[in-house]
Formats: structure tokens, C-alpha cells, sequence
């Protein structure tokens, strides 16, 4: 053996041939150890298939082992430098352990691994058994240190604990990527040696033949199989479909590192793709490769180029196409990946095949990906409209993915969980429940245009896809039936939205009430409280088209009375004077936004806001007017804030925004000037946005008469003894029988003391019920101290868990309207239906306290 | 509404016929009365009436009844076959039936045997296993023989053999079953007393048993509230009880969601109910609840009775609901449940119209008011003294202007402030003394 070594350095020029033909190699060699690019090393070692083999592993062998072999061709090349250089290596690490000397150890070992890339090139893809043997034989001797420090009291130095720990680290990643061959190794250590002499031998034989043929035969075996590429540096990198599993193995763990080139591996993500010949591999590639294009923009300020996002798309309707047909392999999250990366796993026809991976992830980041570049494009300009169009490709991948889950989940042998389909009939349903129905319908068919024929799903079977409002239905009941918590809330959120965008007020009402979302909300996610608010404003918008101003009054309240209507519907960031928000939480925020297309218009909402405002608002200040100490009851403190404005400028110019023209309005209606007032509020020109504004402007005249003869009367009543009832109904243009129907609510009500006189159709106003100051103040002191009662006895009721009922309220008291909120109510609609006309508010919508939090 | 123009009054009355609701919440023997009601008034059954009558009893064991209209309407001189064959059937079963629970119908004759009888069915069964071998199948029979009775027509023998069933089982679910059997035997051998027990029963049933399940819950209390518009229709003493159940959150609550219909009786019974007015607060209150809830579910329901509460009491259009009542007066004659109320629910509402309008007016003139009443200006004049001295109202009449002249004393403030504080000082002595405790 040591005749050898001496002579390694003049062996090079020994023959011409295998001179010139080892510089070549030394060539690739320095260049692939260069790069160290474990993707290369995979790929070598995996397409240095049978053909070229063990050229050079004799030589390797005999330097090591037998020299009496083949004494013609010894030759000493930099190839057999390498392994002595190994050799060297090894013996300085065994020679460390032995004084257990973890810093050699450790910097030994580092060299070892630089040097054995090219060492596994040279030796077409095979590891060195030496080396093997090295780092078996390190692994044990650092466990068995390690072992040994934990139980002797004694430390080691500092220095060499580093070391040592460094090498810890480093041996355990780097042998994973032998693990086959240790085990064999450490098996049996004296035949993993030999082994390799037995091959050896039988190699023997072919090995001039082989030699001649050598230079063309890599290129046409290549050419044969597939594909050749010409590398970076000059190479061929080969693609071919036995090695696709190692490449994607390579890129798969490239994934996360820094310094990567996710281009590069995309690009050959894509060549791979072309060559994979059957299924399993396709769909590995493209489960790879997506995943690939979406880590390409990973951080939460960027979003995906519609380049990216749409081949992303594309691949990933593929993918359920080739999963579409094949029944034997699928894609579940819960499945074993497959470890061997040299063969293929056989699949059995009838046998499920299972694929590690989550359709529905992908579709929701696609999802995710699309609605992120939304909110950064500029809503008005046509890169918007553009890319909004993907919405209809993208809902069509929805379908088909939750087509596809739904399969899945039919399947009673691979154990689904429910879950999934939830979660793609969730983001299915987010796509359709804003939209006003003709627009889903043309999604749907389209959408079922796109799909294949012969996919149904049993959700929402193609049959219905016309039939928008059943398919919303269909969906929601779906979610409330198979699931629980947020979807469940957020589903039932969808559909109240979507009945309340159908101007079903009723309907969608009652399902706001009865899901008693409002005393709950706050508990959820800032995602779904914003939902609530939508539904929530949509509820009040479709009742303020109903023409129920009281209802759209009390709905909106909450949401547009809080003056950050832009923040609880996400719909932009509004600029707070005195709120401090951190960046980290503005940019939290920019992420909430919802995209354009989405919004609810603000303005439209302010002004419905502030009209049923003021027809509520008008006459109450005239009511109260007149009495100044009556109870102060104020329904809008926005509307009050903004009239005190109005009120307070000197001079008031023709009105230019809503709001002016809302303030004018609310003037002249105080005033009793009600056509004026109606023509302020029907030249508003917003309300053309909405469907049907004819009728809504003729709703609204409607309303501000009968208001304004509330009004007139509250204002005017002290100035009066008798009233025609004619007279009023000429001034307000009303039929004298609804004139008359009004007063008497009113009298009924005691809210106007009077009396009708039948005979001359009058209004006779009682006298003398004027209240001095002190009778005023008298009044609302007994009714402060009966408040006062009424509330003790509420507290320790509820001490006593109403064990002590000693008293039952005396019926009638006060103006509380019957059983309040304490019905137990048994049937689904609860409290909130019990609970009086005038309680049913909408209370606890979701401030934003967990978006100051 | 177009129809009701054209054919005049016969078409309110079946534009709001309520039976294709109420017949999916009844049973078969029940809608049986339902059915041969209108058909009351002519003396000919129509055909497509007997059509409708054996469809319904055909699964029943009535077949001589069955095979009688069978015969009626196709015009056969004889029965049909299949249901002599049937008529047999059911006799022969009987008889096996009879025969099989004659041991223990026999036993619980025995007044000796009844006497040794306690409230524990465990232990009754039990003895009577003992002493008289008397198994759980045998007791089962009892209910199979008394469904089969039910079935056939027998009520009262029914109701007695389901009463014994359930005296002696201990299957809770079957148990259920024969209540709802035995209140529909009683109703059916009209037997109100009997009924409401059972009513009672099973609303208790409902509360305790299906505690867990809201949804059955839901169901079996619609069940009962149509059931129970039987005797709360023809049995005096069960109007009170029953009303106050239908007002009770748990009931109200289901007619809301599953049967707003009802509100139609419900309105009729508060309405019809003001006469006998023993307690004119609970009647206001109620009245006052029933106002709340057709204007709650005005969007979901509404039928002239209906619309007549909401007309007097919500819109305040009196004419309106002048009109309305009209309309009512015919609905309610053409209704199985209501026709025996419909005269004390117009004259109630009258009662209803003139004291609100009296409320809100200081002078009326009488032949406008008896108009609005539909009375002849003497009836409506009379009408008026009665009212005036019913409600001691404070008012007079002119007679020579035809008027009538309401005094509204407004209430005095120092009225108003004794009001409110009344009760307040009691109120805190309780209070006081249920802190002290």
C-alpha cells in the first residue's frame, strides 16, 4: 500500500489517456465542490446510474485493499490523491478521539465533509465506504462522550465543549443523509466492507470494454432518457424520471434556507415536470413546484406577481386534473411521505396511494395571494379590473378543489376529517355571499362551464348552480350542519348578509337574532367581527330600503354612530388624532382590509344613517322641546353633534355633501317645512346608487310627511286651541284619514294631549296640562326614586338567584314594555324575540377593541 | 282579494281557511270533525267531501264507515269486498286483542285487587306479577289493544285501556305515546275535563322529558297547541288555563316560529274572553301581549282578525277596522273552532272600537259611531248609554245635537307623582326585610 502513496504524485503522468481524462474530471470536481450545492450532489449521485459505474471504484478498492489486482492498470490519478487525503483526514479524527480532542474533531470532520462531495462525484455517486465508516464510528464515539459527561462530575474544557457540541450538531444533520448506509454498516461492519470487493470482481470482466465506449456513452444514455441540459458552468444536468424524486427531495429541503435561488428551482421544477412519466411523480412535482411559487413571496408585506400567481393557478388545476383521474393516488394531509427517493412506490390498482399535502391549503393561499394583491392595487385604475378578473378562474379552482375534498371525504377509507371540506365550502361561500345574485349566477355557470362534465359535487350538485339564493343556502346550511365555532358563526354571518343584500329583511333578521351572534361576538376573531359589522350594516341598509326606519336606525347605530364606520369595516385605515397605533399594528391592520370590490359604500351608509336620524331625531327634539325637563332621550348622539354644528354657523350656504343636505333637511322638517325638506333629501344624489331609487326617494316623502306632521304638531300644539283636521291635511297633502289615524296614535300614546272632536273633525287641545318647573322636577324625581326601587330589587334578585321573590312586580309599571329580556325563553328565538318591539336592538357589535388590543 | 270581490263574502272565508295548516299538525281522527264541518250546513255531503273523508280514514279500522262512503260514492248497491274482507280482519283482531288483555282487564276490575294497588308502579307491577301473574307483555297488550280501539272508533273503551296501560307501565316512551292518545280519545268522546288533565300532563311531559331536544320540543308543543284549541273552543273552564299557557314564553314562542296561524284563535279567544272578565288587568295584559306579537309577526301572518288588532290598536284607522271586523264576523262562522265564539268576539269588539275611539275623542256623534258599529242609530244610542255606564266613563249625551260629549280629565300632576310613589315605601319594607333575612 505504501508503494502507492509514495508514488501518488508521479502516477499522474503515467498514461496520457487517463491523464487527460482525470483533469477533466478534476475539472468538474473542483467546480462541483465549489458550489457544494447538496441539489447537485443529489442529482449526480442519482443519475450515475448502473451504466457508468464503478470505473473508478477499483482503482479505489485496490488502492485500499488488494494490490494484487490488476497490476496493469495502477495509476495514480487526483482522484486517489483525494482518498488519501481522506485517509488522512480519518486517521487525524480517530487519533483525536482517542485524546478526545473535540476541536480537532471538529475541524477534522469539517474538512472530511468538504472533501467528500467530490470524492462521491468522482466515484459516480457512490458514498466511500471509508467514509461511511468514519462518520459511523464519530457518531458513536460522540454519544458515548456525551454519555460519559453526564455522568462524571468532571468538565470538560470550554473549548473543547464547543467542540464537541459542534460537531454534535453537524454529525446529526449530516448523517441523516447516509442513514441507509450506516445502518448497513453498523449491521455488519466486516461484510459492508467486503461487499464491496465481491462487486469489485464481477465488475472486472466488462471493464475495457466499457472504458472504450466510455466518453459518448454518458451523453447518449442521457439522450436516451430524456433530456440534457447544458448547466451553469458547462455541465450537463440531467433530468430523467428516476431522479425526479431526488431533485424535488433537494429542493424540498432547500425550502426556508436562506440565499436560495427559488427561480432556479422553479425552472427545473418545470423541466421535471416535462419529464415525469407517470402520476405519482407528476403530482409530486407539481405539489413541489406550487408550494415553491408561493414560498417565492413569503413575508406578509409582499404579495405574489400575477405572473407567478397565475402559473400557480394553472399548475394547480393540473394537479386536480391528474388527481381527478386517478382514483388511486391521493392528496391528504395525513399520509406517510414516502422515504426512498431511488424507486418509485408501486401503486396497486385498487390500493389508495397516499400523498402527503393539503389541496385546500393551496387553494386558500391562493385565495390569500389574490385578495393580498387586491388591496394593494389601486381600486380605480384597470390593473385593478384586471386582476379581478382572476376571481372568476380562481372560484372556479375553489369548486373544483372542494369537488375534489368532497370526494375525499365520501371516501369511508381514508378517514377525512370534516374539516376540510368545511374550510373550502367557507372560502367558497366568501366568494359568493357579497355578490348581488345575478353576478353569482353568471360565476357559476361559468364556473360549471369549466368544470369537466363528469364532476358533481353532492354540496351543491350542478343542478342548483342556477338558482343563487338556494346555492348561498345550501352552502350555509351545509357549514351549520358539519361544523362548529367560527366557520359555523361566520357562515351563518354570510347568509344573514346575503338575505339582507336580497332586501329579505325579515328573514335575515331573524337569523341575526336567533343565532345570538351579538352577545358573543367579541369573543371571536377580528376577521369575523368585521363580518358581523357587514351583516350587521347590510341588516340596516336592506331595512332602511324596507322603508323600516326605526329597525335601520337601530341597526346602524352601533357600526356608524361610532364614528370609525372605516376601521370596523375594514375598509381603510382612518386617521386617529389622538390613538397612538405601533406600525406593527397599522400594518396588522393593512392586512384586515378587505379588497375593494367588497366594500360597503360609506357614504350610501352615512347617509341612510343620517336620514333615519333625523326622522327619528325631528320629532323627538320637538317633542321635548316643549317640556324641557322631560328625560332627555337622545338616539343618535352623531346626528345631535352634527345639528348643534349646523345650528351654530352663522351662515348656511346651499348644501354640498350628504351631510348638508341632510342638516338642511332636518331644518326645514323642524320647522314643519316638510316639502322643503323632502326635496333637500331626494336631491341627494347618492341615492341613485342604490337599486330602485324612485321608490326609495317616494318611501322617504312618504315618511318625512307623516315626521313632519308629528313634528308640526309637537311644535305647534301650545299655539293652538283647535285644529282642523282638514287643515292639516291639506298642509301636509295627506288623506284626512290618515291625518286623523296619526293624531289619535299620538293621543293614544299620551304623547300630545288632546282630543279629536268627530263632529267638527277638530283637534281640541287640552288646556292646563302644561307642568310648572317644579311639577316637572317632581315627576322625575318619583320616577328616579321608582327607578331606584326597580333596580335593588333587580340586584338582589340576582344575589339571590331569585330565590327570594318576595316580590312580584306589580304589572304595568312605568313604560317598560312587557316581559323584558328575562323570558327563559325555550324555543330558538329566545330573549330576543321576546323581548318587546322596541328592545329588539342589535347591541354588542364588535368595536374594535381587539383591533387596539 | 280579487276573488273575495267577485264571489262576495264565501271567498274571505276561504282565501284565510286555515285547515291545510292546522290538518299537519292533527291526527286523523281529529281533522275527521274538521273536515265534515262545513258540510254541516248543506245536507248533501259534497262527492269531492266524501272523496277527501275516505282518503283520510282509509288506514283507520273504521271500515264500515270506510266501505259505507266507498259505497256512497261509487254508487254500489253493496259493500265492496275487500272491505267486508277487511271488516273481518279488524273483528277477528279485535276479538284476539280482547281476549289477550282479558286477564288483566279482569284483574284491574277486581276491586280487590285495585285497592292493593299504590302509587308505585314498580311495586304494582310487581304485585301484580306476583299474585296474579300478570307479565310486561301483557300490560303491553293493554296499549296495543287500546291504539287498535282508538283506531277503530271506540273512543271512551280507548281512553280506559290506555288510562290502565299507563297506570301499570314503566316505559316512559310509550307512556308519552298513550297520553297523546288519551287526550285525543278524550277529546273525540268530548270529555274536556278528562283533556285538559291530559293536556297538563303532556305539557309537563314536554318540559321535563325533552329537555335536551328543543327540536322535538318544538314539535310536540305545536302538536298541543292545535290539539288544545278543541277544548279551548267548547269547554268554558279551559279558555283561562289554556289562554295563559299559549301566552307562555315557551308557547308563544313555538306558535312565533312554527304556527303563527294560531294567533288567530289566540286573538279570537282573548278577544271573545273580555266578558268574562273577571280580572281586567290580566285581560288588558293580555290583550296588550297579543298586540305585540301580530305586530311582530305581521310580515308573516295576517288574516282579518289579525289585521283587526292591528288596525284598532296599531294603526289607530278606524274604519279600517270596522271593515276588518266585518270580514272577521264571516271568517269566524266559517271556522270549526270559532263558530261557537263568534258572536261574543263581535260584540267584545265593539266593545273594543268604542272604547278606544271614546278614549281619543271628545265629542262623537251618535249615528256616525253606530255606523262604525254596525248598529241602527237607537241600537247604537243604547249601545252607547250600556258603555257609558258599563266603563263609567265621564260623559254625556246631547241629545239634540246627537252627540255624545267625553270629559278627559287630565290627570293632575300631584295624581300622577302619588301614582308613581305608592308602592315605593312597601316595596322597600320588603326589600328591607328580605336583606335583613
Amino acid at each position: 500500500m505504501s508503494r502507492f502513496f509514495t508514488a501518488s504524485d508521479s502516477s499522474s503522468e503515467e498514461s496520457s489517456e487517463e491523464e487527460l481524462y482525470s483533469e477533466e474530471e478534476e475539472e468538474h470536481s473542483e467546480e462541483e465542490s465549489e458550489e457544494e450545492s447538496e441539489e447537485e450532489s443529489e442529482e449526480e449521485s442519482s443519475s450515475g446510474d448502473e451504466t457508468g459505474a464503478n470505473r473508478f471504484l477499483r482503482d479505489v478498492s485496490e488502492s485500499e485493499e488488494s494490490d494484487d489486482e490488476d497490476r496493469v492498470t495502477q495509476l495514480k490519478s487526483a482522484k486517489d490523491k483525494r482518498y488519501e487525503e481522506l485517509e488522512g483526514t480519518i486517521r487525524l479524527i480517530e487519533n483525536a478521539e482517542r485524546i478526545n480532542d473535540w476541536v480537532v474533531i471538529s475541524n477534522e470532520f469539517d474538512k472530511l465533509n468538504r472533501q467528500i462531495p467530490a470524492l462521491i462525484k468522482q466515484n459516480d455517486g457512490k458514498t466511500p465506504k471509508l467514509y461511511i465508516k468514519a462518520i459511523a464510528d464519530l457518531e458513536t464515539t460522540m454519544l458515548e462522550t456525551i454519555e460519559k459527561q453526564k455522568v462524571t462530575p468532571k468538565k470538560m474544557n470550554a473549548i473543547n465543549q464547543k467542540g464537541l457540541n459542534a460537531v454534535r450538531q453537524r454529525i446529526r444533520k449530516n448523517n441523516r443523509d447516509y442513514a441507509d448506509d450506516i445502518e448497513a454498516y453498523r449491521k455488519n461492519k466486516d461484510e459492508f466492507m467486503r461487499e464491496e470487493i465481491v462487486e469489485e470482481v464481477a465488475e472486472k470482466a466488462k471493464k475495457p470494454k466499457r472504458q472504450l465506449l466510455d466518453p459518448g456513452e454518458a451523453i447518449t444514455a442521457a439522450d436516451d432518457e430524456g433530456f440534457t441540459m447544458v448547466g451553469a458552468g458547462g455541465r450537463a444536468v440531467q433530468f430523467t424520471p428516476e431522479s425526479i424524486l431526488k431533485h424535488i427531495r433537494g429542493i424540498m429541503e432547500a425550502r426556508g434556507r436562506k440565499n436560495q435561488d427559488r427561480l432556479e428551482h422553479i425552472r427545473t421544477l418545470e423541466k421535471l415536470f416535462d419529464v415525469a412519466v407517470n402520476d405519482y411523480q407528476k403530482i409530486r412535482v407539481l405539489l413541489t413546484l406550487i408550494s415553491t411559487r408561493f414560498d417565492l413571496t413569503s413575508g406578509t408585506g409582499s404579495q405574489m406577481s400575477q405572473e407567478q400567481w397565475k402559473l400557480a393557478e394553472n399548475e394547480f388545476s393540473q394537479l386536480l386534473k391528474i388527481l381527478e383521474g386517478t382514483k388511486d393516488i391521493v392528496v391528504i394531509e395525513n399520509a406517510e411521505e414516502w422515504e426512498d427517493d431511488d424507486k418509485l412506490p408501486t401503486i396497486t390498482p385498487g390500493e389508495i396511494f397516499r400523498i402527503p399535502g393539503s389541496v385546500v391549503s393551496f387553494v386558500e393561499r391562493l385565495d390569500d395571494e389574490l385578495t393580498r394583491s387586491l388591496q394593494h392595487i389601486d381600486p380605480h385604475t384597470a390593473e385593478y379590473v384586471d386582476r379581478l378578473t382572476d376571481e372568476g378562474s380562481l372560484y372556479t379552482t375553489l369548486v373544483r378543489a372542494s369537488v375534489y375534498v368532497e370526494s375525499l371525504k365520501h371516501n369511508p377509507r381514508l378517514d377525512q376529517s370534516q374539516e376540510s371540506v368545511n374550510r373550502v365550502v367557507m372560502r367558497r361561500l366568501e366568494h359568493v355571499y357579497f355578490k348581488p345574485s345575478q353576478v353569482v349566477t353568471i360565476l357559476e355557470s361559468n364556473t360549471w362551464k369549466a368544470i369537466p362534465s363528469g364532476l358533481d359535487s353532492q354540496i351543491t350538485p350542478r343542478a342548483i348552480a342556477n338558482d343563487t339564493a338556494s346555492l348561498v343556502q345550501t352552502l350555509c346550511t351545509y357549514l351549520f350542519k358539519n361544523s362548529e365555532g367560527i366557520i359555523r358563526a361566520r357562515a351563518m354571518l354570510c347568509q344573514v348578509y346575503f338575505l339582507a343584500l336580497h332586501d329579505q329583511y325579515y328573514r335575515a333578521r331573524d337569523m341575526m337574532l336567533m343565532s345570538h351572534l351579538q352577545e358573543t361576538i367579541s369573543n371571536f376573531d377580528v376577521n369575523t367581527q368585521i363580518l358581523f359589522n357587514r351583516a350587521l350594516v347590510q341588516v340596516g341598509l336592506c331595512a332602511f330600503r324596507a322603508g323600516l326606519v326605526y329597525e335601520a336606525q337601530t341597526s346602524l347605530q352601533e357600526i356608524c354612530g361610532s364614528n370609525r364606520q372605516k376601521e370596523l369595516l375594514a375598509q381603510g385605515l382612518q386617521m386617529q388624532r389622538f390613538s397612538q397605533i405601533s406600525p406593527e399594528q397599522e400594518r396588522l391592520e393593512r392586512q384586515r382590509q378587505l379588497p375593494f370590490h367588497m366594500h360597503i359604500n360609506l357614504e350610501l351608509l352615512e347617509c341612510v344613517y343620517l336620514t333615519c336620524s333625523m326622522l327619528l331625531e325631528i320629532p323627538l327634539l320637538a317633542q321635548i322641546g316643549s317640556s324641557p325637563d322631560i328625560r332627555k332621550r337622545v338616539i343618535s348622539k352623531t346626528y345631535r353633534r352634527l345639528l348643534e354644528y349646523h345650528e351654530r354657523q352663522i351662515f348656511t350656504g346651499p348644501p354640498e355633501n350628504t351631510r348638508d343636505h341632510v342638516m338642511q333637511a332636518s331644518k326645514a322638517l323642524s320647522a314643519g317645512e316638510w316639502k322643503k325638506s323632502a326635496e333637500f333629501i331626494n336631491s341627494i344624489k347618492i341615492w341613485d346608487l342604490m337599486a330602485n331609487s324612485a321608490k326609495i326617494k317616494e318611501m322617504l316623502s312618504a315618511q318625512i310627511q307623516e315626521e313632519g306632521l308629528r313634528t308640526y304638531l309637537f311644535t305647534y300644539a301650545p299655539f293652538y286651541d283647535t285644529l282642523s283636521i282638514a287643515t292639516l291635511a291639506s298642509m301636509f297633502e295627506l288623506p284626512e284619514r290618515k291625518v286623523s289615524a296619526v293624531v289619535s296614535k299620538m293621543i293614544s300614546h299620551e304623547e300630545l294631549a288632546a282630543a279629536l272632536d268627530q263632529v267638527n273633525e277638530a283637534i281640541i287641545f287640552r288646556k292646563g296640562v302644561e307642568l310648572s318647573r317644579l311639577q316637572s322636577l317632581a315627576l322625575s324625581l318619583s320616577d328616579k326614586a321608582s327607578g331606584l326601587i326597580e333596580a335593588n330589587e333587580k340586584t338582589l334578585e340576582q344575589r339571590t338567584q331569585g330565590t327570594a321573590n318576595a316580590f312580584e312586580r306589580q304589572g304595568g309599571q312605568g313604560g317598560r314594555g312587557g316581559r323584558g329580556g328575562r323570558g327563559r325563553g325555550g324555543g330558538p328565538r329566545g330573549p330576543g324575540r321576546t323581548g318587546g318591539g322596541r328592545n329588539q336592538q342589535f347591541t354588542g357589535g364588535a368595536l374594535g377593541r381587539a383591533i387596539q388590543a | 282579494m280579487a276573488d273575495s270581490t267577485s264571489d262576495g263574502v264565501p271567498g274571505i272565508a276561504e282565501q284565510y281557511n286555515l285547515l291545510p295548516k292546522l290538518i299537519p299538525n292533527l291526527d286523523r281522527h281529529l281533522i275527521y270533525p274538521l273536515l265534515n264541518f262545513s258540510s254541516d250546513e248543506d245536507a248533501e255531503h259534497p262527492l269531492e267531501q266524501k272523496k277527501l273523508l275516505l282518503e283520510l280514514l282509509k288506514p283507520t279500522n273504521m271500515t264500515d264507515f270506510v266501505g259505507q262512503l266507498y259505497q256512497e260514492i261509487h254508487n254500489l248497491s253493496d259493500m265492496p269486498e275487500e272491505y267486508k274482507k277487511k271488516r273481518d280482519q279488524v273483528l277477528k283482531r279485535r276479538d284476539q286483542l280482547e281476549e289477550e288483555t282479558s286477564k288483566i282487564s279482569g284483574l284491574l276490575d277486581d276491586e280487590s285487587v285495585v285497592t292493593n294497588l299504590r302509587s308505585d308502579k314498580v311495586q304494582n307491577l310487581a304485585y301484580l306479577k306476583e299474585n296474579h301473574g300478570v307479565t310486561v307483555e301483557m300490560v303491553n297488550q293493554l296499549y296495543e289493544f287500546g291504539s287498535f280501539q282508538y283506531s277503530c272508533g271506540v273512543y271512551p273503551h280507548a281512553s280506559e285501556l290506555l288510562y290502565r296501560f299507563r297506570v301499570l307501565s314503566t316505559d316512559n316512551d310509550k307512556v308519552a305515546e298513550a297520553n297523546w292518545g288519551k287526550l285525543s280519545s278524550e277529546i273525540l268522546s268530548v270529555n274536556w275535563e278528562a283533556a285538559m288533565e291530559e293536556i297538563n300532563k303532556i305539557k309537563e311531559n314536554i318540559d321535563t322529558r325533552l329537555f335536551n331536544n328543543p327540536l322535538a320540543q318544538l314539535h310536540h308543543r305545536t302538536w298541543l297547541i292545535h290539539w288544545s284549541l278543541f277544548p279551548l273552543f267548547n269547554f268554558d273552564g279551559a279558555r283561562d288555563t289554556l289562554t295563559e299557557m299559549f301566552f307562555s314564553p315557551a308557547y308563544i314562542n313555538t306558535i312565533q316560529t312554527n304556527c303563527p296561524w294560531i294567533l288567530r284563535y289566540l286573538a279570537a279567544a282573548v278577544i271573545a274572553g273580555r266578558n268574562r272578565g273577571r280580572n281586567s288587568s290580566q285581560y288588558q295584559k293580555q290583550l296588550k301581549d297579543l298586540v305585540r306579537i301580530v305586530r311582530q309577526e305581521g310580515y308573516e301572518y295576517s288574516d282579518p282578525v289579525t289585521d283587526f288588532i292591528k288596525a284598532l290598536y296599531i294603526d289607530f284607522d278606524f274604519e279600517e277596522a270596522q271593515k276588518k271586523l266585518g270580514e272577521t264576523e264571516e271568517i269566524l262562522k266559517n271556522d270549526f273552532f270559532l263558530l261557537g265564539t263568534a258572536d261574543a268576539f263581535v260584540d267584545s269588539a265593539r266593545h273594543l272600537i268604542s272604547e278606544s275611539y271614546c278614549k281619543i275623542h271628545q265629542r262623537i256623534d251618535i249615528k256616525d259611531l253606530s255606523t262604525r258599529l254596525g248598529l241602527s242609530q237607537d241600537e247604537g244610542e243604547k249601545w252607547i248609554v250600556n258603555l257609558i255606564r258599563d266603563t263609567r266613563v265621564d260623559a254625556k249625551i246631547d241629545y239634540q245635537a246627537g252627540t255624545v260629549v267625553m270629559n278627559h280629565p287630565p290627570q293632575s300632576v300631584y295624581q300622577q307623582v302619588i301614582e308613581r310613589t305608592k308602592g315605593g315605601f312597601f316595596r322597600t319594607q320588603v326589600l328591607s326585610a328580605a336583606v335583613a333575612k
